[in-house]
């Protein structure tokens, strides 16, 4: 039983194609559908309490969002979880849930995210020369791209936001890139920019299929965590 | 019944299949991919109709409007019937469609246009027009009607724009004219019939042809003097009417509205619950169709709006609820009904919009409890800039009405006023013009000291549109000022308002748009040709500025031998035969005139709560008209 709970939810293909903005419209209706007695903010324009981790941008698949969310009332994550995902449309889900001690920390927590990058290249490579190119890019000790920052395109060295990076051959058509990346409100760095420099930087013709956030972490003292396990700080 | 077997295999086969490629390049995806809260799922191969509802625009515009909603739902209602929706594609989603051989599909099931067994298009402006020919062609379905075979779609068209169905009349195969709710039902029973009788195509539109409401362009025949104006409509066989009668719901009350509308993912242009309070209009305002393409007025009980608005929250969480009618104010039981309302919406953190609400002591009270964010803009539509040319459009609103409402508004806190005016009316002098600005400024110096108390300064907005004479309205005889007189009134009035103030934004409608707008609105069926080339030339989204070409409207013209000026810029006389002529909306002829003639003796005529002008629209038994008789027998007896 809590007042506020931290959760975790997936969104996968059929509602990749929606911008963050719409997703917390979404929620904010199905939590709203589902009759919860979600806390509103006080003011001229009551918002529901809910806070979302990191933004998730169009066409990218997650098994890994994160929000907070505050209740008028008590409430147990199991019975959360059942009312919300009756009123989530089908694509996104809530997987998990625990009470959480300082509700809307979560912004400032995220510090990682590991995603799973699926691509492809003209030219069929194995995977130990493809790792080759993976490794020799990983040594270059600046990587500079031109990145949109608040005070518009800067060049950035994107080298320290890359925590590690590793490429895999799986069946089939294709290469899958796993990428362990800084996340976060103040040095994120996005999927899409780092393979975009990964293709300037290696001259590789690839073309990104897919993204996919797999994991996403609190740094907590020198350690990853699941947001869920630091919901007690 | 080889025919139809055949197609539902082809059914099965046939899906679309988008990609990522394709839908990240393109603007919001999410307009393409449907799988909305609330879509309605049906086994398609368990139904025995598959109707597509068409909307001639984008998802953003179409997903806006109710008359959609309200037969989606109507039309899911029957076991029998899957309806599914589909919008006009974006330019740069068409683009890649036509590159990749992508037809335009259903969003419900991605089931291409052509495997359809209606399609229905919904006319809200003629603007979009040339949208409809470039959706058939899309979804691999004839263009013209006169090419469509057994193997293809029925295409039918309704809204208010099907009052005058004739300049579509080379595109669709019948017409729907008036409220769909009731005929829609007999359309589907009638198709249902046919399909099993084995009949050809002709044979399905003589039977529809029967049903009141249902106009079949192709079994009547126009014939034209040599100057281009109409000698006569005819009806080619026995069976089929005369004159068609547009159709009406008597009580609201008594036909589905929906409450489990669906919710978009991304924003649309109106992005809430709307609830429609009433339909029709009491005021008969002259230039406007709305007042008499739906008349009488009949009104939807508190009760029972009271009770949509509590299931469509739960069943849509939206945040917002919306009223809607032509004119909120004119709602007989508005207090209470708000009263209620309100205690509901306040609890569940509902905003409540009132559109359309005349601007008094009592409505501003209303609007300040209803949306607490949005205190920002008020809109007044005074039409005109002088007393003398509102009495000519019979809207009866006085300089002081005006003044006082904006002021009472302006010291409530609302800061930004915007004003809507017309250029163009039956009757305007430069006078009429130079009053827009005049009242705009008259009221920036009345409320100077009142913004001033409040700490904010008054942001006034005055915007013109082009007066376009519509069918149906005591204006269809009326000449539309041409492209020069408009733009040199528009100048005229910034300047105007450029001298005396800073204070004014002043905005204006591009002229040719509404040129072509009124050629569209008044035409007769030769226009199918210019409408054809026009498409052909890559007309489409005329209504977007940055999509409209007033070049190629003018050479789609020239290439079929006609002017625009005939249709727009000339005066029709009373006895001339129009092109709507055989459509009957229950208002009568002999009405019009009556209007028109009192307009132009600046003649006001009272509206239907205050007393009955004898319209015609008694011939439906419904609504206000019923109301009136009642009061009037009341006082005789
Ligand atoms: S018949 Fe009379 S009351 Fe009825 S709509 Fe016409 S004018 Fe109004």
């Amino acid at each position: 039983m809590a007042r506020a709970l931290r959760f975790r939810f997936s969104r996968d293909e059929r509602l990749k194609y929606i911008a963050h903005l719409d997703v917390l419209r979404l929620f904010e209706r199905a939590i709203k559908r589902a009759g919860l007695p979600v806390a509103y903010t006080q003011g001229f324009n009551p918002r529901q309490k809910i806070v979302f981790g990191l933004p998730i941008a169009v066409g990218l698949t997650s098994s890994a969002e994160y929000a907070d969310i505050e209740f008028d009332e008590e409430m147990t994550p199991e019975s959360f979880i059942s009312r919300i995902n009756q009123s989530l449309p089908e694509g996104i889900e809530v997987m998990e849930a625990v009470p959480v001690r300082n509700m809307g920390r979560i912004m400032s927590l995220i510090a990682s995210a590991r995603y799973e990058i699926a691509f492809t290249i003209p030219q069929a490579m194995d995977q130990d020369t493809l790792s080759g190119i993976v490794i020799d890019f990983l040594d270059q000790e600046d990587i500079t791209v031109m990145k949109k920052t608040k005070k518009g395109m800067r060049p950035v060295n994107i080298r320290p936001l890359i925590y590690s990076l590793s490429v895999r051959k799986p069946d089939g058509d294709g290469y899958i890139m796993e990428a362990f990346l800084s996340a976060g409100a103040e040095n994120n760095l996005r999927p899409d920019l780092l393979m975009q420099a990964f293709a300037q930087k290696t001259g590789l013709e690839l073309t990104v299929e897919s993204i996919h956030r797999r994991a996403m972490f609190a740094s907590d003292f020198n350690e990853w965590k699941s947001p869920l396990e630091v919901a007690d700080d | 019944m080889e025919v139809w077997d055949a197609r539902s295999i082809l059914l099965k086969m046939m899906r679309v299949k988008l990609d990522d490629k394709l839908l990240l390049q393109i603007e919001k995806p999410a307009k393409y991919t449907g799988n909305e809260w609330n879509m309605v799922r049906k086994d398609p191969d368990a139904v025995q109709v598959r109707f597509a509802f068409a909307f001639p625009d984008d998802y953003e515009i179409g997903m806006s409007h109710l008359g959609m909603k309200i037969l989606y739902h109507t039309m899911n209602k029957r076991e029998d019937t899957y309806c599914e929706r589909v919008f006009a594609p974006w330019v740069d989603m068409e683009r890649l469609m036509r590159e990749r051989g992508i037809p335009l599909y259903a969003l419900e099931t991605y089931t291409p246009l052509s495997e359809f067994d209606i399609i229905g298009f919904t006319l809200q402006y003629e603007m979009s027009y040339t949208n409809i020919l470039n959706m058939l062609d899309l979804g691999g379905v004839p263009v013209l009607a006169k090419d469509r075979d057994e193997s293809h779609p029925f295409v039918c068209a309704g809204g208010p724009c099907a009052v005058n169905p004739e300049p579509l009349a080379d595109f669709i195969d019948f017409f729907v004219i008036g409220e769909g709710e009731e005929v829609i039902h007999e359309i589907i029973d009638a198709y249902k019939e046919w399909k099993s009788s084995g009949g050809n195509r002709a044979a399905f539109l003589e039977q529809v042809a029967g049903i009141e409401g249902v106009y079949v362009p192709s079994l009547y025949e126009v014939i034209y003097y040599d100057d281009g104006t109409i000698l006569d409509i005819l009806p080619k066989s026995e069976k089929v009417p005369d004159v068609v009668r547009r159709r009406v719901v008597r009580d609201l009350d008594q036909v589905d509205f929906p409450d489990d509308i669906i919710v978009p993912y991304i924003g649309t242009v109106h992005d809430r619950i709307m609830l429609e309070l009433f339909r029709g209009c009491i005021r008969g305002c002259r230039f406007c169709q709305a007042g008499f393409i739906y008349r009488p007025v009949r009104e939807r009980s508190p009760e029972k709006l009271n009770e949509l608005a509590r299931s469509s929250v739960r069943k849509t969480g939206y945040e917002e609820i919306s009223l809607v009618s032509l004119s909120t104010s004119d709602y007989s039981a508005l207090p209470a009904f708000c009263d209620e309302l309100l205690a509901f919406t306040e609890k569940e953190h509902v905003n409540l919009s009132l559109p359309s609400l005349r601007v008094d002591n009592f409505s501003l009270g209303l609007m300040e409890r209803a949306s607490k964010i949005r205190k920002s803009g008020l809109t007044f539509a005074p039409e005109a800039g002088t007393q003398r040319l509102r009495d000519v459009i019979n809207k009866g609103v006085t300089d002081e009405d005006l003044k006082s409402s904006v002021q009472l508004a302006v010291a409530g806190g609302w800061n930004s006023v915007k004003l809507y005016f017309m250029l163009g009316l039956p009757t305007e002098t430069m006078e009429d013009v130079d009053g827009i600005a005049d009242m705009g400024i008259s009221l920036v110096e009345s409320c100077r000291g009142i913004a001033d108390k409040n700490g904010g300064s008054l942001q006034i907005t005055l915007s013109t549109s082009c007066f376009v004479p519509k069918p149906f309205t005591p204006f269809q005889w009326e000449p539309m000022d041409d492209i020069e007189t408009l733009t040199e009134k528009q100048h005229h009035l910034k300047d105007r308002i450029r001298r005396r103030t800073r204070k004014i934004v002043y905005h204006y409608h591009n002229p040719r748009i509404s040129h072509m707008e009124a050629v569209l609105a008044r035409g007769d069926r030769r226009l199918g040709k210019v409408i054809y080339t026009a498409w052909k030339m890559g007309a489409r989204f005329d209504g977007w500025d940055e999509h409209f070409s007033f070049e190629r409207w003018q050479e789609a013209f020239r290439a079929n031998g006609l002017d625009s000026a005939f249709y727009a810029n000339r005066r029709r006389d009373f006895s001339e035969v129009l092109p709507w002529d055989h459509i009957d909306i229950g208002v009568t002829k002999e009405f019009l005139i009556r209007e028109c003639r009192k307009a132009y003796e600046g003649d006001l005529t009272r509206n239907c709560a205050s007393g009955c002008s004898h319209c015609g629209a008694t011939v439906y038994g419904a609504g206000i008209c019923f109301k009136q008789k009642k009061n009037q027998d009341q006082a005789g007896g």
